[in-house]
């Protein structure tokens, strides 16, 4: 089976870059799987996660991300993303508290911040396909 | 001529300056390699970044909004400039070479009748300009501290100058920083942010083109274009924070090498002229022991 290579990057380093079996990406439309093959696209992503899966389908890691921009041609996806946390060693009770933190400010910067917060609980919470 | 007791204290002071500049020396050579990192791990973004811009570019066709960040405003009477230096001194010719860069950059755009405003990034840029150009000065930044804060810290001024773009307050947008070539040498380098100087890159943009045929967007190019603009600013502000950084890291080391190096060679010759001098008083004294004893 062949793999596609991926690299995640953040403003401040290259987090991920490996061959891969695939990565669902949580675009603006919906969230879109990446095969090796995969068309050419760019795509803006929303705050979501990034699940990706080794050759045989077994999910190797999960990142959230809090927005950024996708490009996939055959053989490469890149991903940019403005902030990027491991899934694993995220923590509930922290995402939690800073949700009650923002809801009390009202100014539209943390309104931004409050929404990228809840699709974190949200990925934190809902539930991983360790195998497709 | 001075006594051995003087010439002795000013050896001891020299020596002691040595040893602080030698220390400050490490320091910064510490700091140059993690700077350097940062700076080189902030490259893969911005590249990347750069390469969707550039294959994007073509589409933006002269828009409103967002878009004229880089179509610009249709006007070039107002200029911001945005002279990036150091918080602290002690680095050789780095701040004073933005200051002077961006003086003469001021001057020669009043000259040709066009109205400048200034946002200086660092404190020393800050300091200059606050005595000789205050009325011009919008806001400024200082005690960023790039290496520790990171991204945020671009983000801010970013955020400030895109507020003020759109609200109408300039066209151009000029940022002045030092450019890390090697460990020892800084280039100051003049750039273009506002709008987006794709002049450079439409060689590499061409070839592209023609290898990377179509993409399919999604949800369209102009949103992504929206999106990827802003960003695109920030993360231009982002490497030339660092790439000053990791400058004047590089900067204070080549500096205070040399402050190391003056004290060394101020002790030997002062150390030389010690001895000489007491060489001199012993001799005189042997004189007028051995004349006194002739006398007898």
């Amino acid at each position: 089976m062949a793999t596609i290579s991926f690299d995640l990057v953040s403003p401040e380093h290259l987090i991920f870059n490996e061959e891969v079996g695939m990565i669902i990406v949580p675009g603006k439309d919906g969230d879109f799987g990446v095969l090796p093959g995969h068309s050419k696209l760019m795509s803006s992503l929303r705050p979501g996660r990034i699940m990706v899966y080794s050759e045989d389908k077994n999910l190797l890691k999960s990142f959230f991300v809090s927005g950024g921009f996708a490009e996939v041609n055959p053989e490469k996806c890149i991903i940019l993303a403005e902030s990027v946390d491991d899934i694993s060693v995220l923590d509930k009770s922290i995402i939690q508290k800073s949700i009650e933190d923002l809801e009390k400010l009202d100014d539209s910067k943390s309104k931004e911040q409050l929404l990228i917060a809840n699709a974190k609980l949200d990925a934190v919470n809902s539930i991983i396909y360790n195998k497709i | 001529m001075p006594s051995l007791k003087d010439i002795k204290t000013q050896i001891n002071s020299v020596g002691s300056t040595k040893k602080i500049t030698s220390a400050m020396k490490m320091v910064a050579a510490s700091k140059l390699r993690r700077s350097q990192e940062k700076a080189e791990a902030a490259r893969p973004y911005s590249s990347r970044l750069e390469e969707m811009l550039s294959s994007l570019a073509s589409s933006a066709a002269s828009g409103e909004g967002i878009i004229k960040l880089l179509t610009g405003t249709g006007n070039d009477q107002n200029y911001i400039v945005v002279p990036v230096s150091a918080d602290r001194g002690l680095c050789g010719g780095f701040n004073s070479s933005i200051n002077r860069e961006t003086f003469k950059l001021v001057k020669s755009l009043e000259g040709d009748g066009k109205k400048v405003q200034l946002m200086p990034v660092g404190k020393k840029s800050r300091d200059f300009f606050n005595r000789v150009m205050k009325d011009q000065i919008l806001e400024s930044f200082v005690d960023l501290n790039v290496s520790s804060t990171g991204y945020e810290s671009a983000l801010n001024i970013s955020n400030k100058l895109q507020e003020l773009y759109f609200d109408g307050k300039f066209d151009k947008c000029i940022l002045v920083f030092n450019k890390f070539k090697s460990a020892i040498s800084q280039e100051v380098t003049q750039q273009q942010l506002i709008p987006l100087d794709v002049s450079n890159s439409e060689k590499d943009e061409e070839k592209e083109n023609t290898s990377n045929a179509i993409y399919d967007y999604e949800p369209d190019e102009e949103t992504i274009l929206q999106d990827l603009l802003p960003k695109n600013v920030s993360i231009q502000i982002f490497k030339v924070l660092l790439e000053s950084d990791a400058g004047e890291q590089g900067a204070r080391m080549a500096a205070m090498d040399n402050a190391t190096r003056n004290a060394g060679e101020m002790i030997d010759s002062l150390t030389l002229k010690y001895n000489r001098t007491r060489q001199a008083f012993i001799t005189k004294e042997l004189i007028e022991i051995i004349s006194g004893a002739e006398s007898i």
